[in-house]
């Protein structure tokens, strides 16, 4: 059953449109992937779904209801929850502050030490540097607090925008195996990657987003076709 | 001496608690508040008109005249401008403060209102045969008073935590859930609360209260937040302090040259701020620009 469903979604910055009419939906525990070159608007997608930017059409729905158009805040409260690129943790704050912020986007408020329990099992390294100051935290690490940052708020849509930017390759194998075992829980997750080969391998679809459009959904199969992924990717055959 | 450095630490105390209402808002909204100045006149002709109310009940009918003025400060001009560049709403904040400025002078006349407030607290006392004035101490114990009481909701509570995290970084707290309504809301309240403070210690030192009473104040409370560093409200605290105690004590060690004790004052911060560009407390290096 669809748990998350965007349709149609029209979203640009002033006089520029950047999304023409994006539609994916998601479904309970499924791992969506979204690849696509620099500019494609993978960014702008995720920021007009959480309300950061302005929509121009289109609607977005959890769990049946209308969200679109709602302001940040509301959305998260609703339970959906982005890991914004970059991380944009907050360096100056500890650890466990920035997870304490974290909180404020729950619904459930009875949940809270049982929420932070369950990161700390899940992000063991931030237990360990609870009252450190996160901006001394490594890539990884901070990685790790932004994500853990956005279960404490227990959502059911997880988005991540550029999960392994910045990250070498074994903590970016990290990050992406904690990845599964919160679909696995339950939680939808979308991912939006640059570096389609990290997504393609453990998403059940990977819609892949060039010029503003979805211009092909490709299953785990069809990634691992690299010509397929690649005619897809660059929208010709890949020569 | 003593007394000129209670003077200095006094007035540095009051200045800091200037520094932090108008850091407060600063740090949510990019917004250098200049109608902060309007904010302390409010609340000073709160004080002087209810002079004849108990001080408790006078002290605290000036705490929400100037909140309820910050709320619709915010509410009716600049929630608008959210997201404008900071020029816009500096220069909106310009408006806002002479508009009150008016608004004070038809309503109040453009002479000075007077009347004793607190008048137990102008008299003096001897310690070892120094002179010390009680006006003075009262003004130390309530500004420690409150910056313990600033810092604990600061550092210690989750609106505090919010008020960090958004001064940090607005957009990451509401993807949080941080209400941006509330909270800026409740910055420009605590901000005017704030002012209301210093609105009282100062009508008890000079209790002829015209239009343009926050306004010195309020400019050098503004000084203050640059030197301390305006990304910091610890920052803008102490830049508010240094200010407030350099300018005490030049004007007791300048004598007959206190004239002067602004200039002097001026030379201090421009030192200051080219040896510490950010500011004080803050840590962030300045950009080249040519």
């Amino acid at each position: 059953m669809t748990l998350f469903e965007v349709r149609d979604l029209r979203a640009g910055y002033g006089k520029v449109d950047v999304l023409f009419g994006v539609s994916l939906t998601a479904s309970k525990g499924e791992l969506i992937g979204i690849v696509g070159p620099n500019g494609a608007g993978k960014s702008t997608l995720f920021g007009a779904i959480v309300g950061t930017v302005g929509l121009r059409g289109g609607s977005v729905f959890l769990d049946g209801e209308d969200i679109s158009g709602k302001r940040p805040e509301d959305i998260v409260r609703r339970g959906l929850s982005l890991v914004p690129e970059g991380r944009q943790i907050f360096s100056g704050l500890s650890v466990i502050e920035n997870l304490t912020l974290g909180l404020t986007g729950r619904r459930d408020k009875h949940g809270e030490k049982g929420a932070l329990e369950r990161v700390h099992d899940l992000f063991p390294v931030l237990t360990t540097h609870r009252d450190h100051q996160a901006g001394m935290l490594s890539g990884g690490q901070q990685q790790q607090l932004a994500i853990a940052r956005a279960l404490v708020a227990d959502p059911r849509v997880l988005l991540l925008d550029e999960p392994s930017l910045g990250l070498s390759p074994t903590v970016v194998k990290d990050v992406f195996d904690r990845l599964i075992a919160i679909a696995e829980s339950g939680t939808a997750v979308v991912i939006v990657e640059q570096r389609a080969h990290l997504v393609t391998r453990l998403a059940e679809r990977t819609h892949v987003l060039r010029a503003g459009k979805l211009q092909a959904t490709l299953t785990k199969e069809d990634a691992a076709d690299e010509a397929k992924l690649t005619a897809a990717y660059f929208g010709n055959s890949g020569e | 001496m003593i007394q000129a450095i209670l003077d200095a630490v006094s007035l540095g105390g009051v200045y800091a608690l200037a520094a932090l209402g108008l850091g407060l808002v600063f740090g949510v909204m990019r917004l250098v508040n200049f109608a902060h100045a309007e904010l302390i006149t409010v609340a000073s002709y709160t004080l002087v008109m209810t002079h004849q109310f108990p001080l408790v009940v006078s002290i605290v009918l000036s705490v929400v005249a100037a909140s309820l003025m910050a709320l619709l400060m915010e509410l009716l001009a600049y929630r608008r401008l959210r997201g404008s560049n900071p020029a816009t709403m500096l220069i909106v904040s310009f408006g806002v403060s002479v508009l009150l400025q008016k608004v004070y002078e038809l309503v109040f006349g453009a002479l000075p209102r007077s009347a004793s407030v607190a008048t137990g607290l102008t008299g003096a006392f001897t310690v070892g045969g120094v002179s010390i004035t009680i006006a003075s101490v009262v003004t130390i114990v309530l500004a420690v008073v409150i910056l313990l009481a600033m810092g604990y909701l600061i550092e210690r509570t989750k609106l505090g935590l919010q008020l960090r995290a958004a001064a940090s970084d607005f957009q990451t707290a509401r993807l949080l859930g941080v209400r941006s309504n509330r909270l800026i809301a409740s910055a420009f309240v605590i901000s005017g609360a704030l002012a209301a403070v210093v609105a009282f210690v100062n009508v008890v030192g000079n209790p002829q209260v015209d239009p343009r009473f926050g306004l010195d104040i309020t400019i050098l409370a503004l000084v203050g937040i640059v030197v301390g560093g305006m990304n910091s409200l610890r920052g803008s605290a102490l830049g508010g302090f240094i200010v407030g105690a350099v300018l005490s004590l030049l004007n007791v060690i300048l004598g007959n040259g206190r004239v002067y004790a602004y200039s002097w004052m001026f030379v201090i911060v421009i030192v200051i701020l080219l040896v510490r560009p950010g500011g004080i407390l803050s840590k962030f290096a300045t950009k080249e620009r040519v």
